[in-house]
């Protein structure tokens, strides 16, 4: 495997081949934050794969994650290539059907 | 230490007119759960309502003298639909588990 150096063109590659990925704290199964833990569990609940990065696996990756997204706080929420937020948004999105719309969508 | 009228300060000046309420949940002043009321949100999107008010605070978030914003951005008539919604806290959820959502187990575990 070679060397992931977290570069924007790196970043963009994983969220253009996966439609669901987590920018997160820790894993779904070992969250470290209270946010990252909820923003997990929503993408759990959802009828797709998602993919999750682990943010604190590398002293590069929150600074280079936050300036690629524009966006400076952690989860990160994207659905096919799209930053759609944090873990109130993706929970809010959930609760109202918008989220697995965009599933049902994307799964087309 | 941030306070709930300065969170709220800070966010009227990204949307003047909204109704406004900041909820210190950690009691440590660097984590809000913040309710924004505002009938511009019509037809926007969620991301859209709230990228402003993150954008906003950036350079407090930078220093971490924010370190979390949860931020709940309503247009008055959902935000009737959800009143006395208690906020999420985020040290409460890594205790207890709960993250502010129900969450249905049954299929995975048969």
């Amino acid at each position: 495997m070679t060397e992931f150096n977290w570069t924007a063109d790196e970043l963009q590659k994983v969220v253009d081949e996966n439609k669901l990925v987590l920018f997160m704290k820790g894993t779904p199964e070992q969250p470290q934050c209270g946010f990252s833990a909820r923003a997990a569990m929503v993408f759990q609940q959802l009828e797709m794969p998602f993919i999750s990065v682990n943010i604190l696996s590398d002293p590069r990756a929150i600074p280079s994650v936050c300036e690629w997204s524009d966006w400076p706080t952690m989860p990160q929420c994207f659905v096919d290539g799209e930053l759609i937020g944090g873990s109130d948004i993706a929970l809010e999105m959930y609760e109202s059907g918008e989220l697995q719309e965009m599933i049902a969508e994307i799964s087309e | 230490m941030p306070t709930a009228e300065w969170m709220v300060t800070e966010v009227k000046k990204v949307y003047p007119d909204a109704n406004i309420e900041a909820f210190d949940t950690t009691g440590s002043g660097d984590h809000w759960f913040i309710k924004i009321i505002d009938s511009k949100f019509e037809g926007m999107r969620l991301f859209q309502r709230q990228k402003p008010v993150i954008q906003h605070f950036k350079p407090h978030i930078a220093t971490n003298y924010v370190h979390a914003l949860d931020l709940k951005c309503w247009t008055p008539e959902q935000a009737q639909e959800r009143e006395g919604e208690v906020p999420f806290s985020p040290h409460e959820a890594k205790r207890t588990g709960f993250v502010g959502l129900q969450v249905r187990r049954a299929n995975k575990e048969e």
